[in-house]
């Protein structure tokens, strides 16, 4: 398969320390990607090399089915790209700044610059200095910047960094409307799990320099994420019952009042009736799906592990 | 290359600049207006010989341009590694040598007509008020071809000097420390320590232009591989 954007044992050192080791991402044309990890996990580094600001110590990158050298730079004019945050000229209007970009990207389009402004809402202050811009809308500009030349490939490294709820349910659905519309393919870093649980079809997880997984949203939904949640005030006495009387093997106290049970091979009812029936008060049982906040907790603190 | 020459001046808004330039111009003028009659007394001439007043137009002219180019590598290219507006410029289809030659060819044109044109303007306007300060009409020869010759030559050296600036600038991150250096290469080849100066020392100043192709070359080596 021919993937838009390809890292091979992508490894960067700096100063004798692995900022990130055999990083192997795989990024299929018009997909979204996710790529997640706790902050410092390294998902800036693979991004930079990504985008040709950093080069690699060892590995390779591929963009468009070409390996990325420090002369590639005609494959920048198919890439948009905001990498930590992004930069302006501040004292530039909004509307300057926009069309210098597309000046340095030999990109001539007649109402193009409008039409990216009208997309982030920036149309009312597109003629003030980005200088007096907040935080959220300088974040807004740049990805009005990364889109305005409709791009094939977009790299946006934590995208949604200052941006209110309302901002970021915003950019969620317009990034959903261009990887549909325009069928732009993307690369979103994040560590906020819950949006790119809602956009992605592809995550990778990414921490202390390593990639853990990568894997398609779908395949998470397929995997054995589902559990019996159990609350009881007396944890102590129920994994007693669980793993003597039904013998189940696969459950986690979570906490004091909390259990969850990951057998497959049991009923809420079943584990209701056999628990009652050894005197356990239950305070509620039913059957819940393993988000991908818990997918990756379990990748990246290990936690996942089960009794 | 132009087009990126043209889009530097831009975004960094070149009327400002050329609108100091020209203030600058003018507050020259009126200092050298005042000391002029002085820098053409027969004492003066005698003691120092007949060209002070050329001496003196370009040393105040030359030590304010080489400080003015400082300020403006520090602006168009030390700045940019700073607000990191330089990862934007690196993220375009254009060669990372193209980015840095076309700034630094921007801040070297500006500043070499700056130079040349403020040189002219106050030779001039000192011709204009010759009657006024006494001066002859000999010290500025501006129907001379090799008048005009040497300014351009002068202006081409003492700009191109200012690019030393460039790499403390770069090396330290620093734009005041781009600028500092400006100030220094400005004491050495215009200043004196009573009779004993480096101003028109040829050997010097070819060391310091040798200085600031190094300075260029080095700023672009490698370039194309560095991480930012």
């Amino acid at each position: 398969m021919s993937y838009i954007l390809q890292t091979n044992h992508l490894t960067k050192i700096i100063d004798g320390k692995e900022l990130v080791k055999n990083v192997n991402i795989h990024v299929k044309k018009g997909e979204i990607y996710g790529f997640l990890g706790p902050n410092g996990a390294g998902k800036t580094t693979v991004l930079k090399m990504a985008t040709n600001l950093w080069k690699p110590t060892e590995g390779s990158v591929e963009l468009f089915g070409k390996p990325l050298t420090p002369k590639s730079y005609e494959v920048f004019r198919r890439m948009g790209s905001i990498i930590e945050f992004p930069v302006f000229y501040d004292h530039l209007s909004g509307r300057e700044n926009l069309s210098l970009h597309c000046e340095y990207m030999g990109y001539y389009h007649a109402g193009s610059v409008e039409k990216a402004l009208e997309m982030l809402e920036l149309s009312e202050a597109a003629d003030k200095p980005v200088k007096t811009y907040s935080l959220g809308m300088k974040q807004r500009l740049g990805i009005a910047r990364a889109v305005l030349v409709e791009p094939e490939l977009l790299v946006l490294d934590e995208p949604t960094n200052g941006l209110d709820p309302a901002g970021m349910k915003h950019l969620r659905d317009l990034l959903k409307m261009l990887c549909a519309e325009y069928g732009i393919t993307m690369i979103l870093s994040s560590h906020i799990l819950s949006e790119v649980e809602s956009i992605a079809d592809t995550i990778g997880i990414i921490n202390h320099g390593n990639m853990i997984k990568e894997i398609s949203m779908r395949e998470i939904s397929e995997m054995n994420t589902a559990y019996i949640r159990l609350s009881t005030a007396d944890t102590k006495a129920a994994a007693y019952v669980l793993a003597d009387k039904l013998e189940l093997k696969q459950f986690k106290v979570m906490d004091a009042r909390t259990i969850h049970i990951y057998d497959t091979g049991v009923s809420a009812n079943d584990l209701s009736k056999t628990l009652a029936e050894n005197n356990v008060v239950i305070d509620a049982v039913g059957k819940q799906s393993e988000s991908l906040e818990d997918y990756f907790l379990k990748l990246t603190e290990g936690e996942g592990k089960v009794c | 290359m132009l087009k990126l020459i043209r889009l530097e001046w831009k975004k960094n808004r070149i009327g400002k600049y050329a609108r100091n330039a020209l203030i600058l111009t003018g507050v020259l003028f009126l200092m050298l207006l005042t000391v002029a009659g002085e820098l053409e007394s027969v004492e003066t001439r005698f003691s120092y010989g007949r060209d002070m007043l050329k001496s003196g137009v370009e040393m105040f002219t030359n030590l304010s341009f080489v400080i003015f180019t400082s300020v403006m590598l520090a602006a168009f290219i030390v700045g940019t590694y700073r607000d990191k507006t330089i990862n934007l410029m690196f993220s375009y289809p254009i060669s990372r040598k193209m980015i840095l030659g076309s700034q630094m060819a921007a801040v070297w044109i500006f500043n070499f007509t700056a130079l040349v044109l403020s040189k002219i303007a106050i030779f001039a306007a000192l011709a204009a008020t010759r009657r006024l300060t006494h001066i002859s009409a000999q010290s500025i020869a501006l129907g001379s071809g090799m008048f005009y010759a040497e300014i351009l030559a002068d202006s081409a050296v003492m700009v191109s000097i200012g690019f030393v600036s460039l790499p403390v600038g770069m090396f330290l991150k620093s734009s005041k420390a781009a600028v500092i250096a400006g100030v220094v290469i400005v004491c050495f080849t215009q200043g004196n320590i009573g009779s004993y100066t480096l101003m028109g020392n040829i050997p010097f100043y070819t060391v310091l232009l040798a200085a600031s192709a190094v300075s260029v070359f080095a700023s672009l080596y490698r370039v194309e591989t560095r991480d930012v």
